[in-house]
Order: C-alpha cells, then sequence, then structure tokens
C-alpha cells in the first residue's frame, strides 16, 4: 500500500474505525459514552462519530494544502531526541495527599516532592536531588476546612512554592515541569478565608535554607498587597487585612505565579515552566477552538445543520450543546485526529472564568466580607495567562496536555511539548513524563501507611490533629515522625 | 552512614556501627531491614537492642541484645520502571542521558533471629529463645568481635577445652570460630561438598585439633591425603602411617574366590568346589609355632623346588593359597605316575589339614592346577595393589596384627588405602572398623576413638552393590547409630553426598558443607539436614574454595565461615602439570651429564 492510500484510507469511515480499534481507551470512552448520551443517538453513535470524524480529518488535510479554511492546524513534534538535551537541568514538582478513613475520607497531611535530575551527568551523587516538604492540614488556621477544596488550595500553594524554591536554588534550571495543570480553574477556589501569617510560615518552612528568604517573600507579597491589591479586593477591609497580615488565598498564589514568572524572566534563556495533565474530561480545546471554528466554517458554507443531519437532531447549534449531548472530550476527539509524535496548535486557556465579586469570613470575624477576586485576571497583577496544547504519546495512550506560561515567550510551548513527549516515550504503556511519575512517587502518602494508622489515629488523633488541637510538641513530634516512618524513607535519606 | 567494619579498624569504630532500621511486619523469627547501600552482606550477623520482659511472667522488663543472621538482601530501584528499560534498550539510549531516576535504590535485609542474650553478655554467649517480635524502627548494629565470638561459640566458650579453632566468619575474618569438638567425635560430623572445595584441608585442620587434644583417630584414607599429617612438627611422633594388606585368610573360602575371580580368571564351578579344600589346606598349613612354621616351609620348598619360600618365609596371604594349590597337583600327579614316596607326602599334607587330598584322581588334578594359576595371577595382582598402597603410604609398617594397636592415646592412625580397588578398600575399612567398634562394645578397648572416613560414599553408599559394600555400610549404620554409647566417633567425607546413605548420613549431628554444584547433591543435603536454612542451601554452588556453612551440634547456629587452612599438605596437593615435566626432564638431563663425567673419567 504506498504512503498516498495509506493516507487516503486513514479519510474513510472504515480508516477511522480501525484507528480506534488501534486505541482500546478512545473506543472505552465511546462505548461508555454510548450509554450515557440520549437514546436517539445511542443507536448509530459509532459509525456517525466515525463520519464527524473523517470529515474533520479531510478538513484539516485540506486546510494545510492551503485549499480550504484551516480548522485546527496538528504538526509533528521536531527534534524529541536525547542529544537535542543533554546538560540539561530538570525539576519535577508533584504533590500528594495522604487521607485517613474515618466517616469518609479525611485528608491529613500533603507532601510535596520534588526530582531535579540533569540529563548526561554519570556521577550518581551530582546527577539528582530529592526533596519533599510534608504540610498537616489541622497545623493550618486560615482557609475554609468545611470546604471539600480546602486540601486543594492548600496543594496548589505548596506546589507553587516547591516549584519556586527549585528555580530560585537552581541557577541553571532548563525546565520545571508541574504534574497536572499548570494553573487550575482558579474561579472555583475563590471565597476561602485568608490563610494567617502562622499558615504562611508553616508552608515556608522547607521553602529555602535561610529564613531569610522566605521572610522576603513573605513581606514581598504584603508589601503590594497593600499598595496593589487589597485595596481593590477588599475595599474597605484592606488596611485591617494588611494590620492581621491575612493572606487571600488566590492573592497568595497569583502572587507566587507572577514570582515564578519574574525569576524566569531575569534568566537567559528563559527556563520552560510547564504543568502536564493526564487523562480526564477537559473539554475546554474542543469547546473553545476546534468546534468553534467547525461551526464557523460550517456557517460560512450555509451548512450550519451538519450535526443536526448526522446524528438526526436539531439542537446541535452550539459547540456547548455539541458537546454536552455527545459526551466528546479533548481526549477523544484529538486522540482521533492526532498520530503519536503530533501536537496540536496551541491556544490560550481560560482559567479564569469563574474570578468575580463574592464573600468571604475574615478570620477571627463572624461576618462576611465583600471581596472582588475578578481584578485577580489582569494579568500583570493577578494570574498569567496560560497556554497549551496537546500531545499523542502512543496509540495506546490519551493525548496529555502541556500547559506553560504565555508571557515567557513563543518557545515555551514547542520546547515543552517536545520534552514532555521525550520523556514519555520511555514509559510508552503509561504515556506520561517519567520524570513526573518520580516526583509522584515521593509526593504520594502510601495508602498502607494512612489505613495503618487510622486505626491508631481514629482512637486518638484524627480529629483533634485535623482541628490543630494537639499542642503537645512532642506528641505532634511522634505523630509526624510516625506518618514518616515509612518503606520509602530511604528515598528521603540525604544524598549520598 | 558508616561502613562496614572491617577487621583493619580498630576495635571502638567497628562497635556498635549501625546497619539499618527494622521496618514492616516483624515477627519473632524473622524481621526486615532497610539498610544503606553496600553496609551488609548475606550471612553477616548482626544485633538489635530491645526492651523485652525475659520470659518469665512479671518480671520487669530488661535490655536484650537480640542477635540475627542476615538471610537475603533485596535490591530494588522502584524509580526506575521495567518499561524504560526496555525502551532504552530498544533505542540504544543509555540512562544517563535520560531523566530517569538512578541513584535511589531500595535496599532491604532479610534477617532471621538467632536468639537473644542480656546486654552486658552475662549469659556467655547462650542464647534464648525470642518468643515477641523486636520493635518496628528498632536499630540494627554490626556488634564488635568480641561479642561476635562469644555468640558463636554459645556455651562452649566456658568449656574452652573442646573448643576446636577451624575457622573464622567469611564475612568478618577477624572473628574466630571455634568449634565443639566433643560433638564431633561423640556425635558424628560429615563434611560435604564437591571435590577441590577443601574437604580434605578441613579435615585435616579437624583432625590435627583433636591431637592436639590426643585424641585417638584411625584414619581410612584411599587416595593419601592424610599423609601429609606426618611431616607437622607439633604432630611429630603422634602420626602412624600403615600400609593395609589385604587380609586374605580372614575372609570366607567363598569371597577369596571371588577375589580371584575379579584379579585372575574366572574360577569355573567345578573348580568353585575344590577351592574350598585348597583354602581351608592353606590355611591349616600355616601355623603360629615359629620351628613348626619352619619345618612345613622346608617341606614346601623341597616339594615344589621354591628356595624362595625357604629363604622368605611364607606369610598368610594369596602366594601361600598357590602354594598349597601347586602341592596338592604335585602330589596327584605323582600318586597317578607312582612315582618317589608319594605315599608319605600325601599322609603329610593330610596331616596337616588337607584331609580330603586322598580322594583325588587324574581329572582333579587338572582342575587343581586351574585353581593355582588363577591363584597365582591374583596373587601377583594383589601384590601390585600393595605395592602402590605402600608407595602412597610412605610407610613400611603393615597393619598391626592387633588391630586394636592402631587406638592409642595421643596417636592418629593413617590407614593407606590407595592402590586397592573399591571392594578391597571397602574390605579392608569394615575388618578394621569391626574389631575396634567390637573391642568396645565387649569393653576390651578403653580408649574412645574416632574414625575418619574419606570418600564416605565407596564405603557407605546407599545401595551396595557388592557384598563388600553391603558389610561396610552395616558395621557404618551401626557405628553412626551406637558409636556414642561405647566411644566410636565417624566423621565422613564425601563428594557424591547424593550417593551417601540416608541413615548414616542423618545420623551425623554436625555438618561442615562447602561449595556444591550437583543440584542433586544440593536437594539431597538440605532434605537430609535438618539445621540447614533454605536461604544457606541456596548459597552452596556460590561458596569460595574453603569457605563452608557450619550446622548442627558444633555451633551456636548455623555460620558461614572460612575454614583455616591446615597445616599439614595432602598427597595430591597438585603440583602444575608442565612443571613436572620441566622437573623430570632436568633430572634426566642431569644424570646424562654426570654418567658422560664419569665415561670421561674412566
Ligand atoms: N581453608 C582453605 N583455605 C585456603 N585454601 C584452601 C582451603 N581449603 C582448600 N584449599 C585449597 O583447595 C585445594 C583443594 O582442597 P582439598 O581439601 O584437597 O579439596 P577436597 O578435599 O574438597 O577435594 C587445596 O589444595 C588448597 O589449595
Ligand atoms: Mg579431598
Amino acid at each position: 500500500m504506498s504512503e498516498n492510500n495509506g493516507q487516503d484510507y486513514h479519510l474513510t469511515e472504515e480508516g477511522v474505525r480501525e484507528d480506534l480499534q488501534r486505541q482500546p481507551y478512545v473506543l472505552m470512552r465511546l462505548v461508555e459514552n454510548a450509554f450515557i448520551v440520549a437514546e436517539n443517538l445511542r443507536g448509530n453513535y459509532f459509525e456517525n462519530t466515525s463520519k464527524f470524524i473523517k470529515d474533520l480529518r479531510k478538513k484539516i488535510l485540506l486546510a494545510k494544502s492551503g485549499e480550504s479554511d484551516p480548522i485546527i492546524s496538528i504538526s509533528n513534534i521536531n527534534g524529541a531526541n536525547w542529544q537535542e538535551v543533554q546538560g540539561e537541568v530538570v525539576t519535577f514538582i508533584d504533590g500528594g495527599v495522604g487521607q485517613v478513613e474515618i466517616s469518609g475520607q479525611i485528608p491529613i497531611l500533603l507532601r510535596v516532592g520534588s526530582y531535579a535530575v540533569r540529563t548526561g551527568e554519570r556521577n550518581l551523587a551530582e546527577r539528582e536531588q530529592f526533596g519533599y516538604y510534608p504540610v498537616i492540614l489541622g497545623d493550618l488556621e486560615g482557609g475554609s476546612k468545611e470546604r471539600k477544596d480546602f486540601i486543594d488550595i492548600v496543594r496548589i500553594t505548596a506546589e507553587l512554592l516547591g516549584g519556586l524554591s527549585a528555580l530560585k536554588r537552581t541557577p541553571n534550571l532548563r525546565l520545571l515541569m508541574f504534574h497536572g495543570p499548570l494553573m487550575y480553574l482558579m474561579g472555583n477556589y475563590a471565597g476561602h478565608s485568608p490563610f494567617t501569617e502562622n499558615d504562611i510560615d508553616l508552608f515556608l518552612r522547607s521553602y529555602a535554607a535561610n529564613p531569610q528568604l522566605a521572610s522576603d517573600l513573605k513581606n514581598k507579597f504584603l508589601e503590594e498587597a497593600r499598595i496593589q491589591i487589597y485595596p481593590k479586593l477588599a475595599p474597605g477591609v484592606d488596611t485591617d487585612m494588611i494590620q492581621k497580615k491575612l493572606f487571600d488565598p488566590l492573592a497568595w498564589m497569583a502572587f507566587l505565579y507572577q514570582q515564578l514568572i519574574s525569576e524566569a524572566k531575569k534568566r537567559s534563556p528563559v527556563p520552560i515552566i510547564a504543568g502536564v495533565v493526564e487523562r480526564g474530561r477537559l473539554r475546554e480545546f474542543s469547546e473553545d477552538v476546534l468546534l468553534e471554528r467547525i461551526f464557523v466554517s460550517l456557517r460560512k458554507k450555509n451548512n450550519q445543520n451538519y450535526f443536526n443531519n448526522l446524528f438526526g437532531r436539531t439542537d446541535l447549534k452550539t459547540p456547548g450543546i455539541l458537546l454536552d449531548r455527545l459526551a466528546y472530550t479533548d481526549a477523544i476527539l484529538m486522540a482521533m485526529l492526532m498520530k503519536p509524535g503530533q501536537r496540536s496548535e496551541s491556544w490560550i486557556i481560560n482559567k479564569l472564568k469563574g474570578l468575580r465579586t463574592g464573600q468571604t469570613i475574615l478570620t477571627g470575624e463572624a461576618r462576611a466580607t465583600n471581596m472582588d477576586w475578578s481584578i485577580l485576571k489582569d494579568p500583570l497583577l493577578g494570574f498569567p495567562k496560560i497556554k497549551g496544547c496537546y500531545i499523542s504519546v502512543s496509540d495506546r495512550t490519551e493525548p496529555i496536555r502541556v500547559e506553560v506560561f504565555e508571557c515567557l515567550g513563543e518557545q515555551q510551548i514547542e520546547e515543552a511539548a517536545k520534552r514532555a513527549y521525550l520523556y514519555s516515550l520511555l514509559i510508552p504503556g503509561y504515556g506520561f513524563p517519567v520524570g513526573l511519575d518520580v516526583a509522584d512517587k515521593f509526593a504520594k502518602v502510601p495508602t498502607w501507611l494512612t489505613n495503618a494508622y487510622s486505626k491508631l489515629i481514629k482512637h486518638h488523633l484524627s480529629v483533634s490533629l485535623q482541628k490543630g488541637e494537639i499542642k503537645d510538641a512532642e506528641m505532634r513530634h511522634l505523630l509526624v515522625q510516625a506518618i514518616y516512618m515509612t518503606h520509602r524513607d530511604w528515598l528521603f535519606r540525604p544524598n549520598p | 552512614m558508616p561502613q562496614i567494619a572491617t577487621e583493619e579498624l580498630p576495635e571502638k569504630l567497628e562497635k556498635q556501627s549501625f546497619v539499618g532500621t527494622l521496618v514492616g511486619e516483624s515477627t519473632s523469627r524473622t524481621f526486615r531491614l532497610a539498610v544503606a547501600h553496600e553496609t551488609i552482606r548475606e550471612q553477616d550477623i548482626i544485633a538489635v537492642d530491645v526492651d523485652l520482659k525475659s520470659t518469665e511472667q512479671n518480671s520487669i522488663k530488661q535490655k536484650t541484645r537480640l542477635w540475627a543472621k542476615v538471610q537475603q538482601i533485596e535490591r530494588i530501584n522502584p524509580l526506575f520502571p521495567v518499561e524504560a528499560g526496555h525502551e532504552l534498550a530498544e533505542t540504544r539510549t543509555s540512562p544517563f542521558d535520560t531523566v530517569l531516576s538512578l541513584s535511589r535504590e531500595m535496599v532491604t535485609a532479610v534477617c532471621q533471629v538467632l536468639g537473644s542474650e542480656p546486654i552486658d553478655g552475662s549469659a556467655g554467649g547462650r542464647l534464648d529463645h525470642v518468643r515477641y517480635p523486636p520493635q518496628p524502627a528498632s536499630q540494627a548494629y554490626m556488634p564488635n568481635s568480641t561479642d561476635l565470638e562469644r555468640v558463636v561459640i554459645g556455651e562452649l566458650g566456658t568449656k574452652q577445652s573442646r573448643a576446636l579453632d577451624i575457622a573464622t566468619l567469611s564475612n568478618r575474618p577477624s572473628v574466630t570460630v571455634k568449634v565443639d569438638g566433643h560433638a564431633i567425635v561423640s556425635r558424628h560430623l560429615a563434611i560435604l561438598a564437591m571435590t577441590g572445595a577443601g574437604k580434605s584441608v578441613t579435615a585435616r585442620r579437624i583432625v590435627e585439633q583433636l591431637a592436639e587434644r590426643n585424641y585417638p583417630i584411625v584414619i581410612f584414607d584411599p587416595h593419601g591425603d592424610y599423609t601429609g599429617l606426618a611431616d607437622v612438627e607439633k604432630l611429630k611422633g603422634k602420626v602412624q602411617r600403615y600400609y593395609a594388606e589385604f587380609p586374605v585368610f580372614e575372609e570366607e573360602s567363598e569371597t577369596v574366590a571371588k577375589v580371584v575371580d575379579t584379579l585372575g580368571y574366572e574360577l569355573t564351578p567345578t573348580m568353585q568346589g575344590v577351592f574350598d579344600d585348597v583354602f581351608y589346606a592353606a590355611k591349616q598349613f600355616f601355623i603360629e609355632d615359629g620351628g613348626e612354621r619352619k619345618r612345613r616351609e622346608q617341606w614346601l620348598a623341597l616339594l615344589l623346588r621354591r628356595d624362595t619360600i625357604e629363604q622368605y618365609g611364607i606369610k598368610q596371604d594369596m602366594w601361600l593359597v598357590g602354594y598349597l594349590a601347586e602341592a596338592g597337583e604335585r602330589i596327584v600327579q605323582m600318586k597317578a605316575d607312582n612315582e618317589g614316596d608319594w605315599q608319605q607326602l600325601e599322609t603329610q599334607l593330610q596331616e596337616w589339614g588337607w584331609a580330603r587330598i586322598d580322594t583325588y584322581s587324574r581329572t582333579d588334578k587338572r582342575t587343581i592346577e586351574g585353581i593355582k594359576k588363577r591363584v597365582f595371577k591374583a596373587a601377583a595382582a594383589l601384590k601390585r595393589m600393595e605395592t602402590t598402597n605402600k608407595k602412597v603410604a610412605r610407610s613400611a609398617n603393615p597393619l598391626p596384627i592387633n588391630r586394636l594397636e592402631l587406638v592409642k592415646y595421643g596417636q592418629i592412625s593413617v590407614i593407606s588405602l590407595a592402590g586397592y580397588t573399591g571392594n578391597f578398600q571397602a574390605t579392608i575399612y569394615t575388618i578394621i572398623a569391626n574389631s575396634i567398634f567390637e573391642a568396645k562394645v565387649r569393653d576390651e578397648l578403653k580408649l574412645p576413638v574416632v574414625l575418619l572416613l574419606e570418600e564416605a560414599h565407596n564405603f557407605v553408599p546407599g545401595k551396595a552393590l557388592t557384598t563388600a559394600e553391603e558389610r561396610s555400610i552395616a558395621i557404618t549404620k551401626q557405628i553412626a547409630q551406637e558409636g556414642r554409647k561405647f566411644g566410636v566417633g565417624l566423621i565422613m567425607v564425601s563428594q557424591r553426598p547424593s550417593r551417601l546413605d540416608e541413615t548414616a548420613l542423618s545420623m551425623c549431628n554436625s555438618y561442615i558443607i562447602m561449595r556444591m554444584i550437583n543440584p542433586a547433591d544440593q536437594n539431597f543435603v538440605r532434605r537430609v539436614i535438618e539445621s540447614l536454612g533454605e536461604d544457606e542451601a541456596k548459597m552452596l554452588p556460590d561458596l569460595d574454595v574453603g569457605e563452608a556453612i557450619l550446622s548442627g551440634q558444633l555451633i551456636n547456629f548455623p555460620v558461614l565461615v572460612r575454614i583455616k587452612k591446615s597445616e599439614s599438605q595432602g598427597e595430591r596437593e597438585e603440583e602444575d602439570a608442565f612443571v613436572a615435566l620441566e622437573n623430570a626432564q632436568k633430572g634426566l638431563e642431569m644424570e646424562q651429564t654426570k654418567q658422560n663425567g664419569n665415561s670421561r673419567r674412566s
């Protein structure tokens, strides 16, 4: 079969279906979907999906040769080989949560692990550095513990600090890679009570060898908050907040992002800072980019009823509705459009949808205070813009998403994608960058440990520890020791 | 992390050197130790200090030291996915060029609890059973040499007179390992290993140690491995070497007939019938009384026209059987020819014991002649074996007529069996072992004795193929089972343990096991020797020459040791074949020049 025939076959429904069968997880997702979509969509779900993908593939191919409007561009990842990246220092960051089962899963501690490695370094002592630091959730005074996402704001904060700390102490860092999105949908986390200075001190305990640096960071935030942020974020209570040294969690996170960026910008070349997301039901790319463009293109050709005709419906009029009805996700659609070694075009991901006005309860007060988190949408003051793209690593795994800071330059996404792909090639069955699983192992609190200790904790400690009621230093020390006395302790030995 | 203590390190540093932390689940028998890279090796003996109540109820907690042995070390890098290994291989990429983590390995030692003792060592090395697991997260350390020596020797420490200095710990050469000599001499020992592993060296080391304590030892030495004992200064005068003659006249006629069969030509059925007569006649003909024997020798010399008989005299050997056959043949022939005073000769021989000589006819003469030829041939073959035997024995002493003389205070009797084929060796051994054991049973022999059996599988095989073997198995089993009661000990040395008789081997209470590659031997040893652990058994193929696992009653607990070299050398300690050739050639050349010089002078 000639190259061209292969290409043609790729553009037929049969070709698409065969591709699907080679990608078991896509097939699985489609099977799942076929059950959740409306009954009248089920019958020809596969067939129609195949038709849609076939048409889309054709369109993308035509666009490439300039015969048609571009829908999206898909390109090969070039230069993904180890020779190209020798001598680079890379740090991987991940945070993990230890939970104890006491009437539901109660997170009790969190730890952030880091793994730094220099490619090509033969001397093991020089080659790798491991770090981790724990945060016991009960120790924190701020944040809204009753909220399910309390643990998330703690983790995001801790991970950002871990990353910033790694960047600051590694002058020649080439790549800082986070496990998970570089930025979450920040709007979701609005409304948590502020952290206290004590909390921030706890967060900063492992930040730097020199305590002055931690203290500087803290004061820098308070200074910026006083001048720029709090007056707009919390008009009326801003001076009060500064006086009490309260740290609004979102403002604090935004500040940390800005610190990462300004530190990176000082360097030449600018280090790559990226987050890599595996799996998931994300659909932002499909909704905001892919389908949006398809609908525009269809309307141009007065073919806006393409989907309604294909699926025999009348309501498939917007990308959002289409995705709702057909349960497509970025992973499904991109898996069917990309081949291993390819990446999608990049786009600015809207991470700040939910940032708006709202209320929070300041620490130690009974009444709620009005806040306006929308001011954090300012990319210079608040959260920076995030750019992302999808990468196909192998037929056996879902595409992964790479996220970078837009303001760090055009090169970022290209270079991040190249490395994420290269690192993933070492574990194609997992299809995810290899260093991240190392950081992940560091961060993860083993379940056997939390299981074993859950009994103990159930009896004596859990609730009190959560509430920060255990003041006895000796007791706390013992508990922390016990919790960290794991079969992984060898991991945390000082480097040989 | 402190490095493992070695003998160069001063004792102080060695003391309490940390080796790891107890992790996971511990039981009173085993625990796991998270250890730093290369701080510990398999078979190391380590200690953990624990707070446990002693066995009596309600007693107060006391500091105890728990002793354990490292059975197995597991090493993994959990950060290195197997899949990545395949990808690296596929793309020929060095892992160092990637972001894979290579530096973190997880080393876990699986330890077997040996027992516990008071922390001050006041129990003199006696280890108590542990009935409660050590605490997780306890720290384990390398004990110092003094402590180690104490527990390896155990209670034996207080009985130095029976402690034999034969080895050092394999992983800690500064620690001497002494074993219980009493257990060895009274409850039997087996030394098992493949050829070249160091069995004979070990056996000689033990013999030397026993000899220092004047313990009577009788060694059955098929290869001359023990003749070197006599060259050791300390043992001067203590070692007696004997060559062995096959004691024809202590055997049944049938057995001797079989010997003739195997060494000469086969006896026909008719000959076998007559052989009985001939053998009996020879037996009767030999007489202890010197004067009378002289008269008979003269008579025989005259009849057979063999001056040598008168010259050297007769002995109770195969030649004498041949002479008697020849005498019979002659007389029957003379009778048939009515030659000379055959009647007188016939009467004489009858008087001396050949009762039926007068019944033979001319055809019987041919039968007797056939017997004669075959017996002489067998006698010559025996002679050849005996000559080799003497040579290897490096001794002109034949075995004493009274075999109990082999057992003397402070004496090592080495009986050379070299030169003889298996059945002869077995027979010689059987006769001697029987006499000694019977004398002990009847209390005629007062001193205790230990018998050392090299190549024991030839004397105590699992399956007897010949009557000679049947008999040697019987006596050995008997000694193995009852020897302890009567003060007869056994040391069995073998390179083919799987061919050994299982009962005899399992009656041994002490074992020294060395390098062993043959799987059948390994399995056999593992099955028969209860005191040998699974992990120890697995090490057998990897042991060095001279390394051994001691197990059983000779030691407090099984340990991996290096046997100290014996002071004596074995006959077989081989010279390089090519060196030997060059030396021989040099010798020839020297002789040549000497001869040339001589001829020139004359
Ligand atoms: N304990 C030991 N220490 C050093 N070398 C040894 C030791 N035991 C044996 N050897 C070496 O191995 C050789 C063979 O030993 P030997 O006892 O004759 O083996 P085996 O009787 O098992 O066939 C010896 O000549 C000696 O060189
Ligand atoms: Mg030998």
